[in-house]
């Protein structure tokens, strides 16, 4: 991954290599240039990387929410953009229990529509167990005769139906790649409420979703409605499309199929023909 | 199957019936692959209408399942006559359908006083200012209530005066600080009685903006510190539009008045929710506020520090340019997962950890007076 990217950026090789030299030690290297980031931004880019594992990985059942960010620097390369080097640990979503630490780099670039983010992290929960739960979830759904349906999740007082509970996991990761595209520097999402979800039933070995979802932009505060489809196969990359209306009326939408360039050491098959 | 033959009779019956039970929830432990077949089988009879919350899956792993009470009798016999154990969770659905709906008749039908209210569920407004009422009642050389304005759509804006003493110590003779807490406990009563009634997101006023169909101001966006800045919005639709002047709310205006015509307010701490932060002045200019180093100073290590997002003509700003040294926000649970729609198990604990923060800093206050 670290090639491709160089290769793409050729003149800036050199500042790629500080990644390659950095993932042998504990801490990111400070090289003239970098600066001390404000808790807020060095929060918003750790989220970011964690919205692009949460898509890639894509797992209801392992999701990890930002626990505290340990360090945080951001080198600026004039005419290109900003990139935070970051060390973070992270959460379970549903427990809240430190699940492990992650390195990322966020590099927010001027001229491209989305960060890129490269992220390793440690994960302490039982990986067949997760493996085991997301296909749990995948069975129950490909045995519904009947497309599940459900509103407002988590309902108005914070609570979540325990039978919809991994078709909402299911949109947090949907919605976790929606959310990498649409942030910027200065720009979070959270995904506040799945307002509706509609299974698909289908023919082939994926499960299908529609969800209209309710996302928090920070710090605009803004709500934004979007619409996404899901379709899942444990194992394999999310594909998701979606939709979003805001405020003003404009509208953005986008597609993801698990392709898209950044790296994580996560567990999924790449599709290298693409790149 | 047998047990299907037997549960097909009594269905019959039970259809013939007259139940007035609610629906129940059952919990179900299959012992063996056959039982879960079984289970599979019952939920694939539509006109029982059972809804499972867990499925059957495996042996021994629990299954919960929704029975509506037209379908009770027929379930449970066939679950005894197949001898599947289960017991039942839920009496009656129909209270836990909504759960906090349900808490919220519950602690209702006990609530006579103050003493009685539920903490630990989302209230409405009516219920609160009925508690207010009460705790007044209740403790009268304690609490006293005042009126400090009106919102926009003429609800009562209250503030509940707590007459506290501190140095009650015979041994703190040196300074006595006599010090009053007031507590503004709803500041947006339309924007919260909206939640209830409409769009449990909204986070404005509710007040009519000329010339647009959308509706509301950014409490926090309007007042009179680095008012109209670029860290808020002069767009009447979006979320931080601070309205067409400083203090236009008469949410904003009536404590702007408040506090002024006091003239001695220390401490100014604005609740907000989420994402766990305590945040200080200011947010409408990039340096940090003379006493910053002070105000860093002194509060529960729970607390994560940040600097403000760009944020102009808030309520602390306002506050902190007005002689109130102690200006903070304080930006409530949690830090995203659950964001607005905080579950109810969560407010006594934030609570907890927010007042042990306040006391901090009612005890710097009290051993640093100005």
């Amino acid at each position: 991954m670290q090639r491709r990217s160089a290769a793409r950026l050729g003149p800036l090789l050199l500042l790629f290599l500080l990644p390659l030299a950095w993932g042998e030690g504990p801490e990111p290297p400070r090289a003239a240039g970098e600066l001390q980031v404000s808790n807020r931004l060095a929060g918003q880019a750790a989220r970011v990387a964690l919205h692009y594992l949460n898509y890639r990985l894509g797992s209801p059942s392992a999701l990890r929410a930002l626990g505290q960010v340990r360090k945080a620097t951001v080198k600026t390369i004039p005419e290109i953009g900003h990139k935070y080097y970051l060390q973070f640990t992270t959460e379970d979503y549903k427990s809240s229990q430190n699940v492990g630490t992650c390195l990322a780099t966020v590099f927010y670039l001027k001229r491209k529509p989305r960060p890129a983010v490269n992220i390793n992290c440690t994960y302490t929960k039982d990986q067949k167990q997760t493996r085991e739960d997301d296909y749990s979830f995948y069975k129950k759904m490909r045995q519904q005769t009947k497309p599940i349906t459900g509103n407002d999740i988590p309902d108005s007082y914070g609570n979540i139906e325990p039978a919809l509970e991994p078709a909402w996991a299911l949109a947090v990761a949907g919605s976790s790649y929606l959310m990498w595209e649409k942030s910027t520097e200065n720009l979070g999402y959270f995904m506040a409420q799945v307002k509706n979800v509609k299974q698909w039933i289908t023919k082939d070995d994926s499960i299908d979703f529609d969800y209209s979802v309710v996302l928090h932009e920070i710090p605009t505060q803004e709500m934004i409605s979007c619409h996404l489809r899901v379709i899942w196969t444990p194992g394999h990359p999310l594909k998701v499309k979606y939709f979003c209306l805001s405020e003003n009326q404009r509208s953005e939408f986008g597609e993801g199929s698990g392709s898209e360039s950044g790296s994580t050491n996560g567990i999924f098959n790449e599709e290298e023909a693409n790149f | 199957m047998r047990g299907l033959l037997v549960f097909g009779v009594l269905f019959a019956a039970a259809f013939s019936q007259k139940l007035f039970v609610g629906d129940q929830v059952l919990r179900i432990r299959a012992s063996n692959e056959e039982q879960i077949a079984l289970l599979r089988e019952l939920g694939e009879l539509e006109d029982l209408q059972i809804d499972y919350w867990l499925s059957p899956a495996q042996p021994g792993l629990p299954v919960d399942v929704r029975v509506p009470f037209h379908s009770l009798q027929a379930v449970k016999v066939f679950l005894e006559s197949n001898t599947i154990r289960y017991t039942i969770t839920v009496d009656d659905v129909q209270e836990l359908l909504n759960e906090e709906k349900e808490a919220m008749m519950v602690s209702r039908k006990f609530e006579r006083s103050s003493n009685s209210f539920s903490f630990s569920s989302y209230h409405t407004i009516e219920e609160i200012y009925s508690w207010m009422d009460n705790l007044v009642a209740e403790n009268p050389d304690l609490v006293s209530k005042i009126q400090i304005g009106q919102s926009y759509e003429k609800r009562p804006l209250y503030v509940l005066k707590i007459a506290t003493e501190y140095g009650k110590d015979a041994s703190l003779t040196a300074i006595l600080d006599t010090v009053d807490i007031f507590f503004e406990i709803v500041t947006n009563p339309d924007g919260f009685a909206y939640t209830h009634s409409t769009n449990r997101m909204w986070q404005k006023t509710r007040s009519i903006n000329a010339g647009s169909s959308c509706r509301g101001v950014d409490p926090n966006r309007n007042w009179d510190a680095g008012y109209g800045g670029p860290g808020s919005s002069s767009n009447p639709c979006a979320e931080m539009y601070h309205g067409p002047s400083p203090h236009s709310e008469s949410e904003v205006k009536s404590i702007v008045d408040f506090i002024l015509s006091h003239g001695n307010m220390k401490a100014l701490l604005s609740i907000h929710s989420y994402s766990q932060m305590l945040l200080f002045p200011y947010g409408y200019k990039a340096e940090p506020a003379p006493d910053h180093q002070e105000l860093l100073g002194s509060y529960a290590m729970s607390w994560v520090l940040f600097l403000p997002d760009r944020a102009d003509g808030t309520t602390i700003d306002w506050s902190y340019d007005n002689g109130i040294k102690y200006s903070y926000t304080f930006e409530l649970r949690d830090t995203g997962r659950y964001g607005f729609l905080l579950p109810a198990s969560q407010i006594v604990p934030t609570a907890e950890e927010t007042w042990l923060a306040l006391m901090k800093i009612m005890a710097h206050i009290r051993d640093n007076p100005y």
